[in-house]
C-alpha cells in the first residue's frame, strides 16, 4: 500500500516535471520564431529636412528602431488611413524613445515645413518620436525607389507600406498598412527589436 | 468498458486544458488566423510558399501555426473520445438517467466548444471569448467527472450504506465549489486586464502591468485566501469524522489539501516573478484540477457511500 502511494507520488512528480519542461520548450520555440525577422539589406542614405528645420540623415536612424512611410499632406484617401494606423502605433509605443516613426513627404513642392508642422499637430504629435520629413523631389524619388525599392509614380501612386528599419540601419520588413495581420506582425517585430536593443 | 472510456475522456480533457493554456502562454492562439483550416489548408503550410493564393500570408509563422494546429488536433481527438462516451451511454445506459443525460450533455457542450473555437479565433482572442472557452471546458470536465464517478458506482459492488452526518459539510463543499468558480472568473478577468494593458502598452514588463491592474488583482488575492480558508475548514470538518471516510474520500482530501497550497505558492510566485509562462499554465491547470477534485468529493459525499471492508 505504502509502496503504491510512493509510486503514485513519483509518477505525479515525473508528469509535472515533463509538463513544465514541455511548456518551457514550446514557449521558447514560440519566442524564437517571433524573433526571426528577415534582413533585407541596408537602408539608403538620406538628405532630408525635418518639420522643425533640422537636417535628417541616415545617422538619425542609427541606434533607434524606425518605422518609415511615404505620404503627402494633401492626399485624401489612403494617406490619412495609413497615418491613422501609424498614429495608433505612435501612441502604443509612447513609453519608449527608442522607437521613432519617420514619414517622408513625396510632394515637397506643396508640403512646406509649416504645412508638415500643421499636419503633425493634426495627428496629435507633440514630440520627436514621429518625424515628418521633406527634401528635393529627386532625393525623395531616389530614397523611395532605389533605397526602399518601392515603385509607383510620385506623388499620387506612392506605396502605403510601412518599412521597418533596425538600429543598425538595416531594412527588416515591409508591412501593409491596410492589413491588421500585417500591422500586428509589425508590432511584434518592433517589440522583438526593442528587446534585442535592451539586451545588447 | 464504459467507465474506462469515461475515465480516459476525463483525463484527456484535462490534458487538453493544459495544452490550451500552453498555446495561450506561447502566444500561438492566432497561429492559424482562420478556422477550421489553417491559412486555407487542412494541413498547415510548412512554408509561406504553400499558402494558397488569395489567403493573407502576412502573419505566417511556421512554429506558431503548428502549435495552434496541434492544439486543434488534440481537441478533435478529445471531442471524438467524448462523443464515443456519449454513444456508449446511449447504447447501454438509456435507463440510467444519472449517467445518460450528463454524458449526452457533455457531447453537446463539446460540439459547442468546437464551434466556439472559431469564435475565439475570429474575435482575435478577445479576452471574454477566451474566458468563455475556459468555462465551457470546466463544464465539460465537470460533466465527465460526474459520469465517470457514477459509472464506477454502478459497476462496483453494492456497498452497505451507513449514514454518517456529512450534511453540513456537504453544503460547505457546495459553497466551496461556487467560490472556486467565482475565483476562476476573477482569474480569467485578471488575465484579461493584463492582456488589455499589454496590448495598449507593449513595452511594459509584466511586473509593471500587474501593478497597474488594480482592483481585480486584489479581489483575486482576497478570494484566493477565502478559498484557502474554506478548504481548510472543509478538510478539517471531514477529518474530525475520519473513521467514516472511505479511501476515495481520503484520497480526495489529500489531493485537495496539497493542491490548495501548491496553487497558493504558484499564485504568489506569479506576483513575485512577474508571471512566468510556466507558472501561468500551471496556475490555470491546478485551478481546473482543484475544481474537479472538490467536485469528486462532493459527488462522493452526496452518494453517502461507506466501504464495508
Amino acid at each position: 500500500m505504502i509502496e503504491k502511494k510512493f509510486r503514485n507520488v513519483i509518477i505525479s512528480i515525473v508528469v509535472i516535471v515533463c509538463l513544465a519542461m514541455l511548456t518551457l520548450v514550446v514557449v521558447d520555440m514560440a519566442n524564437r520564431s517571433r524573433a526571426q525577422i528577415p534582413d533585407l539589406g541596408l537602408s539608403p542614405e538620406m538628405n532630408l529636412v525635418e518639420r522643425s528645420g533640422s537636417a535628417f540623415g541616415k545617422s538619425n536612424m542609427l541606434g533607434k528602431i524606425s518605422v518609415v512611410n511615404f505620404f503627402f499632406t494633401s492626399c485624401k484617401g489612403p494617406c490619412p488611413r495609413m497615418n491613422g494606423r501609424v498614429a495608433e502605433m505612435y501612441h502604443k509605443f509612447s513609453t519608449s524613445d527608442k522607437v521613432q516613426f519617420v514619414s517622408i513627404s513625396v510632394d515637397p513642392a506643396r508640403d512646406s515645413l509649416t504645412i508638415l508642422k500643421q499636419y503633425a499637430e493634426n495627428f496629435g504629435v507633440n514630440d520627436n518620436r514621429w518625424l515628418f520629413l521633406r527634401g528635393e523631389i529627386d532625393e525623395v524619388q531616389r530614397i523611395n525607389e532605389l533605397g526602399f525599392k518601392l515603385g509607383g509614380e510620385l506623388p499620387s501612386l506612392h506605396s502605403t507600406k510601412l518599412i521597418l528599419v533596425d538600429p543598425a540601419g538595416k531594412i527588416r520588413g515591409y508591412y501593409d498598412s491596410n492589413d491588421d495581420e500585417s500591422l500586428r506582425l509589425l508590432t511584434t517585430h518592433v517589440k522583438e527589436l526593442l528587446r534585442d536593443l535592451h539586451d545588447s | 468498458m464504459f467507465r474506462k472510456f469515461a475515465l480516459i475522456s476525463t483525463l484527456a480533457t484535462y490534458i487538453l486544458i493544459f495544452i490550451g493554456g500552453l498555446v495561450r502562454v506561447a502566444g500561438a492562439g492566432l497561429g492559424c488566423p482562420d478556422w477550421p483550416k489553417c491559412f486555407g489548408r487542412w494541413i498547415p503550410p510548412l512554408d509561406v510558399s504553400q499558402i494558397p493564393a488569395g489567403v493573407n500570408a502576412a502573419g505566417f509563422n511556421f512554429t506558431l501555426a503548428w502549435i495552434e494546429y496541434l492544439n486543434r488536433l488534440a481537441g478533435v481527438i478529445v471531442g471524438l473520445l467524448i462523443l464515443t462516451t456519449a454513444i456508449l451511454a446511449l447504447k447501454n445506459f438509456r435507463d440510467k438517467k444519472i449517467i445518460f443525460y450528463p454524458a449526452i450533455l457533455a457531447a453537446f457542450f463539446v460540439a459547442i466548444q468546437g464551434w466556439y473555437g472559431s469564435v475565439v479565433v475570429s474575435s482575435q482572442l478577445n479576452p471574454i471569448a477566451v474566458s468563455v472557452h475556459m468555462f465551457l471546458a470546466l463544464i465539460i470536465v465537470g460533466l465527465l467527472i460526474y459520469v465517470t464517478q457514477h459509472a464506477y458506482y454502478l459497476e462496483s459492488k453494492q456497498t452497505q450504506e451507513k449514514k454518517a452526518d456529512f450534511d453540513k459539510t456537504k453544503n460547505w463543499i457546495y459553497v466551496l465549489l461556487a467560490v472556486i468558480l467565482i475565483q476562476i472568473i476573477t482569474g480569467t478577468q485578471l488575465r484579461s486586464q493584463i492582456e488589455i494593458l499589454s496590448e495598449k502598452f507593449p513595452l511594459l514588463f509584466e511586473m509593471e502591468i500587474l501593478s497597474r491592474v488594480g482592483v481585480i488583482n486584489y479581489l483575486h488575492t482576497i478570494i484566493g485566501l477565502a478559498v484557502t480558508i474554506l478548504t481548510i475548514f472543509v478538510v478539517y470538518n471531514l477529518f474530525l469524522k475520519k473513521e467514516n471516510l472511505n479511501s476515495f474520500m481520503r484520497l480526495n482530501l489529500i489531493l485537495i489539501i496539497n493542491m490548495i497550497f501548491v496553487q497558493l505558492a504558484v499564485g504568489v510566485g506569479m506576483e513575485v516573478f512577474g508571471i512566468p509562462p510556466v507558472l501561468q499554465v500551471f496556475h490555470m491547470w491546478i485551478a481546473s484540477l482543484f475544481f474537479g477534485v472538490v467536485l469528486m468529493l462532493y459527488i462522493e459525499i452526496k452518494t453517502y457511500r461507506i466501504e464495508n471492508d
